[in-house]
């Protein structure tokens, strides 16, 4: 209520700007690539097992659902890392760490593994993840199912 | 004396988000009263006027810092001279979404 009081004055009387600079374009952190990239792990793992034909053409699909999944499981740790080492600050989210480093090791039993629990349980933690981080910006999250395969329950922020 | 600016940019994210507004206290006593980690308001010649943190004060001028990887802080910028403090933020006012 105070903050929407000060921008009808701003709107008004144009306050100054402060600017909170950076050297390079910097701030657009958003945790979706990596929630999209577990979801697409748990999608390479169902269809690794629903994959039932013999030949060169199933060698060669599964080939590539294992190369799929080994990059998607790679690129959601590479997202967390990045959201966790330039944007949370350790002495504000000390609880952040361990959540990270279960996400880390997630993400590689992902990669070593076709196991479909490990893929549910890495697309939880970045939930978890992605609901501390919307968090921390005021913005207010909500669960809901992908609109798409493997459907599972994902935090979206509520816009 | 006290001044109210909008906060514009990222650096001083997640404290400090695009859109807060902060209110300073002007005058050269506030900027005698100085103390490390407090965010202050200045002018700079080629970035016009930023919102740092103190990370330390020394005879030389206000070191500062963001709180971003990349922020702009005093390894760029040099210690602020205090004749260029504008102010000491005294309150601030956070954007919440729904406000926005």
């Amino acid at each position: 209520m105070i903050h929407q009081l000060f921008s009808t004055l701003d709107k008004k009387y144009h306050f100054g700007r402060a600017q909170a600079h950076c050297d390079v374009p910097c701030g657009i952190y958003d945790p979706s690539t990596a929630q999209i990239a577990a979801l697409t792990v748990v999608r390479m793992m169902d269809l690794m097992a629903g994959l039932e034909s013999e030949g060169v053409a199933a060698h060669n699909s599964m080939a590539r659902y294992i190369a799929v999944k080994e990059e998607h499981a790679e690129k959601a740790k590479h997202e967390i890392r990045v959201i966790w080492g330039d944007y949370f600050k350790k002495d504000k989210h000390p609880n952040v760490d361990e959540l990270v480093h279960k996400i880390m090791q997630l993400g590689s039993k992902a990669r070593q593994t076709a196991d479909r629990e490990t893929g549910v349980a890495l697309v939880e933690a970045i939930n978890e993840f992605a609901a501390i981080f919307w968090e921390t910006k005021g913005v207010a999250t909500k669960k809901a199912k992908a609109p798409y395969a493997p459907a599972l329950e994902m935090v979206y922020p509520d816009l | 004396m006290f001044r109210i600016l909008r906060v514009t940019g990222d650096s001083m994210s997640p404290e400090y988000q695009e859109g807060d507004f902060v209110v300073i206290a002007t005058g050269p006593l506030f900027s005698r009263r100085l103390r490390d980690g407090d965010a202050i308001v200045f002018q700079h010649q080629h970035y016009g006027t930023l919102i740092k943190r103190v990370q330390r004060i020394t005879d030389e001028g206000i070191y500062v810092v963001g709180a971003q990887e990349n922020s702009l802080d005093s390894s760029r910028l040099g210690p602020v001279r205090r004749r260029n403090v504008r102010g000491r933020v005294v309150w601030h006012i956070r954007r919440r979404y729904s406000d926005k």
